[in-house]
């Protein structure tokens, strides 16, 4: 068994809709291991976004615990929060969210950057991700001459190119077609593979299950199964 | 920078504020400083040696408060004060002037004020400080034996042409009643209307021997070099006061109860006040502009947040702190607020610098103001009207920015994903 990575304790985290409570996640529990290939399914208003952001360090459970590595992120202040997310995770985004104005090596170049890093001392680890993603030959294309897989590529060079622990998905491929779901699934396999970064994602596409070795279905923010690959399935 | 969208507006506001108050400043410190210029070219110096009797009363003309010992005088001012400034000796008198007819009889009368300087030795600039080549209307300037330059607006009151001949009768030094003739050589118009109507030329020997005056004086003015700061005259006035002080009871020939002051333009004729006056204004002008363009950045600042909301968002999730963000932001305003500044006051300076050495001839509006002003009206470019145009502009731009990245602060990491995701 691998070591566990990501640790929810008993996380409820309600919101404040007008003068009423929302919860959008009630009593969840759940273990993620080392390199593990997961995503969070479920319809929208499930939670699954909710998670992500506790997860990153983007948000606070109301009660229960986060934990990394054994660390209580709900303990951290903000700038300690901040390191975390630059440290640890990676973030792919359904718009791929890359900046126009730089080429798509700047774009992968952009964290490293933001993590105090010298371009010159990164350039090849740089140049690396992006042959990695198959895009060697649009290096200093611009997001806009790109086609939206392509995007998508970058941004998964952009996630894992500072070595991230974790990398945190959210409907990665929910803007793209079949045949360029499928290249950016297997390359995320691939490279989870590789570089041996947990990947959770955040999907209701279910082609995305068919490349993922655990689903966790939430339904109205609570885990209703919790199932793996290897046939290990549980039922809350 | 390269993103132009949301480089090229908040540079071009800079540089366009910072030009408009390089500029701006230039002129209207060219326009003061040269109305200052001239009422102490005309009147009061730039420093001005007076005997404090004389001074106190002044309207009267009492030429019995005058300096002694030109010379020595004129040694002591060279030596005590700086080689820029240049000493010019005048007397300043008051007389009736008589305009006889073809019988001798008296035609007409007036009291006239008047200003004896040195108009006909080789070195002396007076008449170029006065202008008074370029200012005459008929006739010439003043080269033989008791000669006057007169008023244009005086000499068609007493119906008095060039060549005509005039009395001036008056007080002399030692209180005796003088009487003199002169001939009127030349008509001036000053462009100040109480010198047109009043104002009476002679040359300072001419003065010395009407009125008795022999080696007197009634002033000495100390004249600096155009672009001089005004701090500098009253630094230099201090000194000369503490050098005046071990002097006064030197000269052999001054009377007892003598009492030699220096002031400067500021201490006459209330100027010191207008200045302060003209320093508040500029200040105003230049507020105004930053002001203006802290809000006009504002919102350029806004606008390009809107533009880089993605961005911001983003930087934030991949864990940089607000601070740092906001930090960016500040630098990235800085750069701009400098290139913009350094832009506008190339821009401005160059306009400022045209006016300066070409000026705008505006004769035809002051013709009938009693403005002590040169008809070419000039911008003066200091290195105060760059300070003043360029602090404002890095200011503009970093405050600019700053407020606008306030939001930064606000915004809720708990939000971003879903803010990305709809951006």
């Amino acid at each position: 068994m691998s070591e566990t990575l990501i640790t929810l304790e008993r996380v409820c985290k309600l919101y404040q809709v007008g003068e009423e409570n929302f919860t959008a996640l009630n009593d969840v529990s759940l273990e993620v291991g080392n390199g593990a290939f997961m995503s969070f399914v479920g319809p929208s208003g499930s939670g699954k976004t909710t998670l992500l952001n506790l997860i990153g360090g983007l948000d606070r459970p109301t009660t229960g615990s986060v934990l990394f590595k054994g660390r209580r992120l709900e303990n951290m202040s903000r700038e300690e929060l901040a390191a975390y997310r630059r440290e640890n995770i990676g973030f792919i985004f359904q718009t791929y969210n890359l900046l126009p104005v730089y080429s798509v090596y700047e774009n992968v170049l952009f964290p490293l950057i933001l993590n105090g890093q010298k371009e010159s001392q990164v350039r090849k680890r740089v140049e690396e991700m992006v042959a990695k993603v198959g895009l060697a030959d649009q290096m200093n294309k611009k997001p806009a001459q790109l086609s939206g897989g392509q995007c998508q590529r970058v941004a998964i060079a952009r996630a894992l190119v500072k070595d991230p622990m974790l990398i945190l998905a959210d409907e990665p491929t929910a803007n793209l077609d079949s045949e360029n779901s499928r290249q950016i699934l297997e390359l995320m396999q691939e490279l989870n593979h590789e570089y041996k970064a947990a990947v959770i994602f955040s999907t209701h596409d279910e082609r995305v299950t068919r490349y993922i070795r655990r689903e966790v279905r939430l339904e109205d923010g609570s885990i209703s199964w919790d199932k793996r690959r290897n046939g290990t399935e549980i039922e809350t | 920078m390269r993103d132009k969208a949301r480089f090229l507006f908040p540079f071009t506001v800079v540089a366009v504020g910072v030009a408009l108050v390089v500029a701006l400043v230039g002129f209207m410190e060219g326009v003061f400083m040269g109305m200052i210029d001239m009422t102490a070219n005309l009147d009061s110096g730039h420093l001005r040696l007076v005997n404090k009797a004389f001074y106190d009363e002044e309207h009267l003309r009492p030429l019995d408060r005058s300096l002694a010992n030109q010379q020595e005088t004129h040694d002591w001012l060279v030596k005590h004060s700086s080689m820029q400034v240049d000493w010019a000796p005048r007397i300043r008198w008051g007389a009736i002037l008589d305009v006889p007819d073809e019988k001798g009889e008296t035609r007409s009368q007036t009291p006239v004020m008047g200003m004896a300087m040195d108009l006909k030795s080789p070195n002396s600039r007076e008449i170029e400080r006065l202008r008074l080549k370029s200012s005459l209307v008929e006739g010439d300037l003043p080269k033989g034996f008791n000669e006057m330059l007169m008023g244009v607006q005086l000499a068609e009151v007493l119906g008095i042409s060039v060549g005509q001949s005039v009395t001036l009768m008056g007080q002399s030094f030692d209180g005796g009643m003088v009487a003199d003739n002169y001939q009127v050589s030349g008509l001036v118009r000053f462009g100040v209307s109480a010198m047109d109507k009043k104002m009476v030329l002679i040359d300072l020997v001419d003065a010395q021997n009407t009125f008795y005056m022999e080696d007197m004086v009634t002033d000495w003015l100390g004249y600096f070099p155009p672009s001089t700061d005004l701090d500098d005259y009253e630094e230099l006035k201090e000194s000369m006061r503490t050098g005046l002080a071990d002097w006064i009871p030197h000269p052999k020939d001054w009377a007892k109860d003598d009492a030699p002051i220096i002031l400067s333009i500021r201490d006459q004729q209330n100027i010191g006040a207008i200045m302060d006056k003209f320093r508040v204004i500029k200040g105003f002008v230049v507020g105004i502009f930053t002001f203006l363009m802290v809000l006009v950045l504002w919102n350029a600042g806004i606008l390009s947040g809107i533009h880089r909301y993605g961005e911001m968002g983003l930087r934030l999730a991949f864990g940089e702190p607000h601070w740092r963000l906001i930090l960016t932001l500040a630098i990235e305003g800085l750069w701009i607020g400098f290139l913009g500044s350094v832009a506008g006051s190339l821009v401005g300076g160059s306009f400022a610098w045209y006016l300066q050495e070409v000026g705008l001839n505006m004769g035809d509006s002051f013709a009938q103001s009693g403005l002590m002003i040169n008809d070419v009206v000039r911008a003066r470019v200091t290195t105060d009207g760059f300070v003043q145009g360029i602090v404002p502009g890095i200011f503009a731009s970093v405050a600019g920015t700053l407020v606008a990245s306030m939001a930064i602060f606000q915004r809720s990491e708990a939000n971003l994903f879903r803010e990305l995701e709809a951006g």
